[in-house]
């Protein structure tokens, strides 16, 4: 008995040195969910789908072709920066995080965020190879805070059988509208025709589509809304005009109004009203309808940045990017990280089939994107595209804020004047206790 | 017999209101479950489906699928036992310290355990969190299991329990010859066991269902507890294209505690009804 236990002993011990792992590991911590069940194995991110799948199947891979580097992936709950905070509080945050570019601002001032010009020169990168949506999103007192990996923004989601219906479609393509007055005449035309409503939208718990139409049109109009890093303007007659514009909508019934983004989806995919103004991450739903026969959208489907109401054609947008919280690391990792960086950079077009618009600009340029579903219709995004200021922090509290007090104008419930003024009062005190 | 007796006298109108409220209460817990039985892709056309055929489990699959799910039960089921006996042993203590023992301070100390009852967690969070930095427990299960033992509820509760119980006990054991510790316990610490089982109950259920703490101070896949582990698992757009997987996480997590109230449904009812202390 006691040599059966001396050589368990002995094989435990041998075991324990056989287990030494001289890799160079770096931790990355993401959000987007956990799909290692399903696509755990993958390497090939060709055949992986959905935001989780792809990225998932580009670490698997990275790991398969780097053996002397293990990146080491904690899956955070959406959005993660809760626990970010909560990480780097505790001097232990990763070494590479997803970040959505407008919070890139509140880590950055406090100099939680290393800046990554030097890495990403390392990694063979550098500012030109970026859109220029991009670029404007990581970077942060001219230096550049992240890997940009996409650009996010809204769009104006088609269904071409109810605008042909409308008598709104030229040589097959939609004809969308040039400004807000004619905007108006097309709705009130397509709700006579079709008997439904011009726009859907998600108007319900979802303060993103005011705050994404209002900073489209104000950037569009040019308007400085946020002329100092604390102080946010909105009593202007540039955003009293496009809050008075999709107040009309509501009040002539042009627009669904009772809807939150499920119920608006929903709606869309039912064929239930003309445009579905929302984001570029519901591309590939879509287009799965309009693929498939017997669905209402089938055939029917087309996608289109924002028309141009007032000024020039702009669109507000935010992405996702790569960022380093400030932290010791040897030089080993530095360069595992930097060919972290590179690859990622490199399967931007995997990436880009979610839906989403790619960082970089030869993917953007390259003809394997310009096939992809729409994506020749939505790539000037690319180059319009803008997020706030980069001095503004606190983006998120602040589009709940604004997006409060809009929904409450646009449904008739306060005064657009009022509205505007108590959204410039509530964020300018929320700017004031920012630190 | 009382609570049959009961029945028997409800008026139709009351047996209306009851079955009415009842199943406005139940409405939300049904249409989980049937969301959560149906595919994302049908509820992405409309969640009216979820009240026609076909119905399926391949959400359910998909979760016992993923590859940390069981760790993170188990790490759940680690963390609320370990809360819950550690606050048991606590608070019994601390219990019969307050309402048997005479020791200088004993009223201002426990007038400082009640104070506590009035500081809510998000007020000591931040330090609480650099306390737990600076002795590395981040990511641990002493991490997670020890600032729930910190329970003034629970001396609170067991000192009322412990003062309802007749002093002549306690002399009747020491004329006998008994410890202090004896007379607690081989003869208070027994005819505790309903408060017992009341502040246990409670204390698994706050456990199980913790999310703030948990959430800050598990950072690692594989620290993580079920209710953290569910929510990293789902996808950006959850409540949109996942909302079958998304329900069924919610009915996955809630199951054990459902079981925790089909044993202990006297014990809840009890203490809910404020009886556990009489």
């Amino acid at each position: 008995m006691r040599r059966v236990w001396l050589a368990a002993l002995a094989a435990l011990v041998l075991a324990g040195c056989g287990a030494r792992d001289d890799r160079v590991e770096i931790d990355v911590q993401r959000f987007f969910g956990e799909c290692g069940a399903v696509y755990g194995n993958l390497t090939d991110p060709a055949k992986a789908e959905g935001e989780c799948g792809i990225v998932t199947t580009l670490i698997n891979k990275f790991n398969a072709e780097n053996p002397d580097v293990r990146v080491d992936v904690n899956v955070v709950a959406w959005p993660g920066y809760p626990q970010l905070s909560a990480q780097m509080a505790a001097k232990d945050p990763p070494d590479l995080v997803t970040m959505h570019q407008g919070v890139i601002a509140d880590y950055q001032a406090r100099g939680l965020l290393e800046p990554m010009d030097a890495i990403l020169a390392q990694a063979g990168l550098g500012p030109a190879d970026f859109t220029d949506a991009a670029r404007r999103g990581v970077t942060k007192d001219g230096r550049t805070y992240g890997l940009p990996w996409d650009t996010v923004g809204g769009l104006f989601h088609v269904n071409t059988r109810l605008f042909e219906q409308a008598g709104l479609m030229r040589r097959g393509r939609p004809v969308l509208p040039q400004s807000a007055g004619e905007l108006l005449a097309h709705a009130r035309r397509f709700r006579e025709r079709t008997g439904k409503p011009y726009l859907i939208q998600s108007q319900v718990n979802d303060p993103a589509t005011h705050v994404r139409n209002l900073y489209t049109y104000l950037l569009a109009q040019d308007a400085v809304f946020f002329p100092e890093p604390k102080r946010i303007r909105l009593r202007t007659p540039e955003a009293r005009r496009i809050i008075e514009l999709f107040r009309t909508l509501n009040a002539e019934r042009l627009s669904t109004t009772d809807q939150d983004n499920p119920a608006a989806i929903a709606a869309f995919i039912k064929g239930e009203g003309g445009i579905f103004p929302t984001g570029t991450w519901m591309i590939g739903a879509f287009d799965q309808e309009a693929r498939t026969p017997g669905r209402p959208l089938y055939r029917s489907y087309a996608v289109y940045p924002y028309p141009r109401l007032w000024g020039r054609p702009a669109a507000f947008v935010d992405g996702h990017a790569w960022v380093m919280p400030t932290r010791e690391r040897t030089p080993e990792q530095r360069r595992a990280i930097a060919r972290l960086l590179r690859f990622m950079a490199e399967h931007n077009f995997d990436w880009s089939r979610t839906g989403h618009l790619p960082a970089v600009r030869a993917v953007v340029d390259s003809a394997a994107f310009r096939a992809l579903p729409h994506r020749t219709e939505i790539a000037p995004l690319a180059v319009f595209g803008a997020p706030l200021p980069d001095y503004v922090q606190r983006q998120a509290p602040i589009e709940g804020t604004i997006g409060e007090e809009l929904a409450a104008a646009v449904a008739g419930l306060k005064p657009v004047d009022r509205a505007l003024a108590d959204a410039e009062r509530r964020v300018n005190e929320l700017l004031d206790q920012t630190g | 017999v009382a609570a049959a007796s009961a029945r028997a006298r409800l008026s139709p109108v009351a047996w209306a209101a009851v079955i009415i409220g009842a199943a406005i209460m139940a409405a939300p817990l049904v249409w989980t479950l049937l969301l959560s039985l149906k595919s994302n892709a049908e509820l992405v056309q409309d969640s009216g489906r979820a009240f026609s055929a076909p119905y399926t489990l391949e959400n359910y699959a998909a979760i016992l699928r993923g590859s940390l799910t069981f760790r993170w039960l188990l790490n759940s089921l680690l963390v609320s036992l370990g809360t819950t006996f550690g606050v048991l042993a606590l608070c019994s203590l601390a219990g019969y310290g307050f309402a048997r023992l005479d020791f200088p301070f004993r009223r201002t100390l426990f007038v400082l355990v009640l104070l506590g009852l009035a500081i809510p967690e998000q007020a000591v969070i931040l330090p609480q969190h650099q306390l737990f930095a600076e002795l590395g427990l981040h990511n641990s299960y002493p991490g997670l299991i020890l600032p729930g033992l910190v329970g003034s509820f629970g001396v609170f509760f067991m000192t009322q329990y412990f003062k309802a119980i007749p002093k002549d006990l306690d002399e009747a054991a020491i004329l006998d010859g008994a410890s202090r510790f004896t007379v607690f316990w081989k003869v208070l610490l027994p005819l505790t066991a309903p408060a017992q089982a009341t502040l246990g109950v409670f204390t698994f259920l706050g456990s199980w269902n913790s999310y703030w703490w948990p959430l800050i101070s598990a950072t690692r896949g594989e620290m993580f507890t079920l209710t953290i582990g569910l929510a990293s698992a789902q996808m950006n757009y959850a409540q949109t294209s996942g909302l079958g997987f998304l329900m069924a996480q919610a009915v996955f997590a809630s199951i054990p505690i459902f079981v925790v109230y089909i044993l202990f449904q006297k014990q809840i009812v009890r203490a809910m009804a404020g009886t556990a202390v009489r």
